[in-house]
């Protein structure tokens, strides 16, 4: 079975880019441009990983990763969150997102990460 | 014996502590230069110096002494000072200094060599007083002398006049004017202060500044300026304040002070001037939003273009003419270069914000100096780095904002000496700090640019037509050196090439 994984970032050159990267290493993606819409995605389609933006019209994606984290249903998602501010970090890990990378990001060591939060499943199958 | 050497040492320990609160309590400011240091540069200070010249110990530590006098480098007493150097003699000379803040001062200075046993001139020691006051009585003599001898009986006529014209003058000027008594109730106001306010003289005239508009002007800060920095330090300028006030709204200002101190009917009365800085507070604000926004812009196409980058890279069969797989390594190296300097753009408005964080570690500073010029040696053939003297000690500091700092001046160095071969790099312990001079024999900079070219976006004319950049980085350098209690500067000639040097204090309780 091919990994979900859920895109969600306003910018769709970024969007793109990204799905053909994680399409070629061999997961199916799923991508969304306006954050508002990322909860029906989620139940649509429950993703086993979410890379959420950081700043997005609407939603931003530390709201997103906090509203996640706080639900019983969707808290065992993992989430990697993705910004090119240079307070990412910090922000992100205070929302409770599980990873973050800086962008512009190095390639391989965006899928390396990807791997690395989808390992617990790949043990637990 | 050994008990008695111990004594002895005790002693000398004691003599030397008492020697230098001697130093420490002298009213003269006192400095000590290391002559056999490259640039002789300044190892001691005493606390009158700082007084007197308005910069901080560790402004001074490391610098040659002619940063005080500025541009003025033409003046007679320099010549002199700079032959008894060379001679290692004494002299007494009157020089034209400049404070910290731009103010002249006028110093009577004392220097003399401090020989070793070979006859070899080792330190020099400066002795100097403040005889700015001295001077002035002496021009105003002058110039009342010449006045009499114009005006003579036409004087009192005049005086009416004198005081009619001198209003028309303060009415005219775009700046707040208040006049406070010795208890700070307002005496005046000009025209300019009751617009900005939106007061009239009824509302203050004859009150207690603190009263004026219900207690609108009991600020803690002005209150400050008033009772603790004035009594202290008369005239007091460039005191800086926020306030929201009623009717006008948020203002930001700075403030300069005076308490007359001419004996007189006036003695003991402040003059407050106010300057509206609000406007440029907010562009100022509105500018760092700006580069904050415009560079995470920047880097989202680039995130993308460096990831199709990365994927051609990854796509490329195994066979691939090497000449494909080194052009799209060279491009992968140009997107990360113009990542950095995205990321300078954002350094620029975090400094500008003071949200500049340290990530303190202790480390060798040697060692970071050769790892550094090691890595640049690797990239840039056209010089040859060289690493002269040593400090031998651990610094405490932010070792990739050092690394940073360093590799910028380094480069510098190179790319503002093409026709020269060499780049040297000095390490020095001078007093309490250590030293690192970063040397080229290159274009040089013009002496009216030695301070400019460390503002934000400032670029040397010269250089604008002939070297490519966009003038942030000696900016971002000299932030990071401030951050860590050291100091940032150069010594140039045109034509013979640029020192960059910086001070970092020396790490105390080290064994």
């Amino acid at each position: 079975m091919k990994y979900k994984i859920l895109i969600c970032d306003d910018d769709d050159g970024i969007v793109e880019m990204l799905s053909l990267l994680l399409n070629l290493s061999g997961f199916e993606v799923i991508s969304q441009l306006h954050s508002i819409n990322i909860f029906d995605d989620i139940t649509n389609h429950n993703p086993q990983l979410i890379i959420l933006d950081l700043w997005m019209p609407g939603l931003s994606g530390d709201e997103i990763s906090r509203r996640l984290k706080a639900n019983k249903d969707t808290n065992q998602i993992p989430i990697l969150i993705s910004s090119a501010s240079r307070d990412g970090e910090k922000i992100a890990y205070k929302a409770n997102a599980n990873r973050f990378i800086s962008k512009p990001f190095d390639v391989s060591n965006l899928i390396d990460t990807v791997n690395s939060l989808l390992q617990p499943m790949n043990n637990a199958s | 014996m050994n008990e008695f050497n111990q004594t002895l040492s005790n002693l000398s320990m004691d003599n030397f502590k008492l020697l230098l609160s001697a130093l420490e309590a002298s009213r003269s400011g006192i400095i000590v230069t290391d002559n056999q240091l490259p640039d002789n540069p300044i190892i001691f200070a005493n606390h009158a110096f700082e007084l007197i010249s308005g910069y901080k110990h560790q402004e001074i530590i490391g610098r040659n002494c002619r940063f005080l006098q500025g541009n003025d480098r033409e003046q007679e007493a320099r010549f002199i000072l700079a032959k008894a150097v060379k001679d290692g003699e004494d002299c007494i000379v009157e020089l034209r200094n400049y404070k910290k803040n731009g103010a002249l001062i006028w110093n009577e200075l004392y220097m003399s060599p401090v020989k070793n046993e070979a006859g070899v001139v080792t330190h020099f020691i400066g002795v100097q007083n403040d005889i700015t006051r001295r001077k002035k009585a002496e021009s105003d003599l002058y110039e009342e002398r010449e006045l009499k001898e114009r005006n003579g009986h036409k004087r009192t006529n005049s005086l009416k006049e004198n005081e009619e014209y001198l209003k028309a003058i303060i009415e005219t000027i775009r700046e707040s004017l208040i006049v406070l008594d010795n208890e700070f109730h307002v005496i005046s106001a000009n025209a300019h202060f009751y617009r900005t306010f939106a007061l009239s003289p009824e509302d203050v005239i004859g009150q207690s500044i603190y009263q004026v508009r219900k207690g609108a002007w009991d600020i803690a800060e002005l209150r400050q300026l008033l009772e603790e920095v004035l009594p202290e330090n008369n005239p007091f300028e460039g005191f800086e304040m926020s306030h929201d006030f009623p009717v006008v709204g948020k203002k930001h200002f700075v403030l300069n002070a005076r308490r007359i101190e001419v004996d007189g009917d006036f003695k003991d009365r402040i003059l407050l001037a106010l300057e509206d800085v609000t406007e440029y507070k907010e562009n100022e604000i509105r500018k760092d939003d700006f580069l904050s926004i415009a560079s995470h812009e920047l880097r989202t196409p680039l995130t993308t273009v460096k990831g199709y980058n990365q994927l051609i890279s990854r796509m490329l069969p195994a066979n691939s003419a090497p000449v494909l797989v080194e052009t799209l390594r060279k491009s992968n190296v140009y997107i990360d270069k113009l990542n950095s300097l995205i990321s300078d753009l954002l350094d620029v408005s975090r400094i500008q914000a003071g949200r500049v964080e340290l990530n303190q570690t202790l480390f060798e500073l040697d060692d970071m100096v050769k790892e550094c010029v090691e890595n640049i040696q690797t990239g840039i053939s056209s010089h040859v780095f060289n690493i002269k003297g040593s400090t031998n000690t651990k610094i405490s500091g932010d070792r990739e904002r050092l690394e940073q700092v360093l590799v910028n001046l380094i480069e510098n160095a190179a790319k503002y000496s093409p026709a020269s071969k060499s780049v040297d790099v000095y390490l020095s312990v001078v007093g309490d700090y250590i030293k690192v001079s970063v040397s080229d024999y290159g274009v040089g900079i013009k002496l009216d640019d030695h301070k400019k070219i460390f503002e934000r976006f400032y670029r040397a004319k010269e250089t604008q037509k002939d070297f490519a950049g966009i003038g942030i980085g000696l900016y971002v350098c000299e932030s990071i050196i401030k951050e860590h209690d050291g100091t940032l500067w150069v010594d140039s000639d045109p034509g013979k090439g640029s020192t960059f040097s910086f001070t970092l204090p020396l790490q105390k309780n080290i064994t």
